[in-house]
């Protein structure tokens, strides 16, 4: 397995218009990190009805997952790297455009901090406010939230930091990290099962950063009937993790 | 409860283009049988490939006869039939057995909905979908029979078929035509190669135009389907069209063509209620078993003639 070698996987309930806007940017950054030819990028057709079409798909340079029933975003995730496994996996959420150079500026990182496990990217809404630049802990019942959120980008200074947990949305996970935790842990129902899996990732000892050099721009939760499925999962969340993570100051 | 063993059978006829995508989507199968019809293409080498036992049988005019002596040598307590144009999906290996462990005690055979694909659209509109297959049953209880376009038969009964919800379980994604000029020339070649009644006496040009309105008014949904809807429709009643055609010319002598006459009678021919019946009885396999057997049973009461 070569060590630069790449997944990328996007799960997708439909939303085509929006993929493919998010593969074209996507080849544009494999493109820009000369990892073209050496990465595999996998949609997860997650029980679109009708399916997402399949040489649409092919055509965008992407292997088709197809599932017929709804999956979690875990199992989504899981079946794509079992299907496709590589030294680095991007998990990639589908309303991300990558600017070209944030996955080099993300396998930079992970070469020159070997021990970290996973690296996150920062991202803006479309207004150009924050919308992820790491994820932070609060007190009681709030829980894991994203730093900055919705405030205006140059807040936040430019230096690649370490955090306890990063959005899924865009996370570069280490290959032998995603098999020693055994992927994404499939009983949360929608979200939060990324924050779960930096936290695990942290009890192993690995650190976890958030690249900031580049700007990607992410909608956030375009997916319709995704939020119901939040609460169940933060419930979870929770339930397992309340008092076992630091507040941050 | 040890697993029920599934049998995955698929039926081929010069059908290396589209075979590797349905054996793939088999390859969790218990046990897989290929029913080749003599290709001359690589459909065998790539069944061997795929691990499966290749059965030759001679070329039928239809499969539905073929299906029935093939399905009697699953060593599975379950059959799986797919035709060589279709393929399961990425998950279809857990809903299947997942479908068999919750209803399988309860039910014989399983309507699979189908989706079916013109070139890379998925048609949904004009009761094209969930368009529901019966591929899913216990060994023994499902029967074909030898003609076109008639429901296979679950022997135990219509109370025994469970048709699968079209948002919960496995669907057959049956990859029908690569575009529309495919399309065409599939349609022309079955319209040319079909069997036509040889009596000039009972020819009618007008119930061939009565066919065309019907495909125009049943398939052409723009709505869902857009522009590929109405070109599709316009093929099927071209095909009407082609078939009350080439019927005439078969005849000898050829009785009269009568178009003029046959426009205004064919559109009486067709009432829409009979379109909307035929779309909704599409979409509800069931209900049609259930209508059949009724049918059956009236007709057992009547008394025979002669």
């Amino acid at each position: 397995m070569s060590p630069n070698q790449l997944t990328v996987i996007i799960p997708s309930r439909g939303m085509l218009a929006i993929l493919e806007q998010c593969l074209a940017a996507l080849g544009r950054s494999l493109e820009a990190a000369g990892l073209r030819e050496q990465s595999t990028v996998a949609v997860v057709d997650n029980a679109t009805a009708p399916p997402l079409p399949p040489k649409r798909i092919a055509a965008a340079g992407a292997e088709l997952l197809r599932l017929d029933a709804h999956h979690s975003f875990s199992q989504a995730n899981n079946l794509a790297a079992r299907r496709w496994p590589a030294a680095n996996y991007l998990l990639l959420n589908n309303d991300v455009l990558l600017q070209p150079e944030t996955i080099a500026e993300m396998l930079g990182l992970l070469e020159r901090i070997p021990q970290a496990g996973i690296c996150g990217a920062r991202m803006v809404f479309p207004d150009g406010t924050l919308q992820h630049a790491g994820v932070v802990f609060g007190p009681g019942k709030q829980g894991p939230y994203h730093l900055l959120r919705a405030q205006p980008s140059h807040l936040m200074p430019r230096v690649d930091r370490e955090f306890q947990a990063v959005t899924g949305a865009c996370m570069l996970i280490r290959h032998e990290l995603w098999q020693e935790l055994g992927g994404l842990d499939e009983s949360y129902p929608f979200g939060l099962e990324d924050i779960d899996f930096c936290l695990r990732t942290r009890q192993i000892g690995r650190p976890i950063f958030c690249c900031q050099g580049s700007e990607s721009l992410h909608f956030e939760s375009m997916t319709p009937g995704r939020v119901k499925l939040d609460v169940g999962s933060r419930e979870l969340f929770m339930s397992r993790w309340q008092g076992r993570y630091t507040i941050d100051g | 409860m040890p697993k029920p063993k599934i049998t995955g059978i698929v039926h081929t006829r010069d059908s290396a283009s589209t075979l590797e995508a349905a054996l793939a989507s088999l390859a969790w199968v218990d046990e897989l049988m290929v029913v080749d019809m003599q290709s001359g293409d690589d459909s065998v080498a790539i069944a061997q490939r795929h691990g499966a036992v290749v059965h030759q049988v001679e070329i039928a005019p239809r499969i539905d006869g073929v299906r029935n002596r093939f399905t009697s040598l699953a060593s599975g307590d379950w059959v799986l039939v797919l035709d060589s144009d279709e393929y399961l999906s990425d998950d279809a290996p857990e809903l299947v057995q997942s479908l068999i462990a919750d209803k399988g005690g309860s039910y014989d055979a399983f309507a699979l909905p189908r989706y079916n694909y013109l070139g890379d659209q998925v048609m949904v509109g004009g009761g094209r979908h969930p368009d529901y297959q019966i591929r899913l049953f216990k060994k023994g209880m499902v029967l074909w029979p030898d003609a076109h376009h008639t429901l296979p038969l679950v022997t135990s009964g219509p109370g025994r078929l469970w048709e699968v919800h079209s948002s919960r379980g496995p669907h057959i994604h049956h990859r029908n035509y690569r575009d529309l000029r495919q399309l065409i020339t599939r349609q022309l070649d079955y319209a040319l190669t079909d069997l036509y009644p040889s009596d000039p006496a009972s020819f009618d040009f007008a119930a061939y135009l009565a066919r065309a309105h019907q495909q125009m008014a049943m398939r052409s949904d723009a709505e869902t389907d857009g522009d590929l809807s109405q070109a599709m429709a316009l093929v099927m009643a071209w095909d009407a069209v082609m078939r009350g055609l080439i019927h005439w010319d078969t005849l000898e002598p050829r009785p009269p063509l009568n178009m003029l006459d046959g426009f205004p009678r064919a559109a009486a021919q067709m009432p829409r209620w009979e379109i909307r019946l035929r779309r909704f009885l599409g979409r509800h396999l069931a209900l049609k078993h259930l209508l059949r057997a009724v049918r059956a049973r009236l007709r057992a009461l009547l008394p025979k003639r002669g």
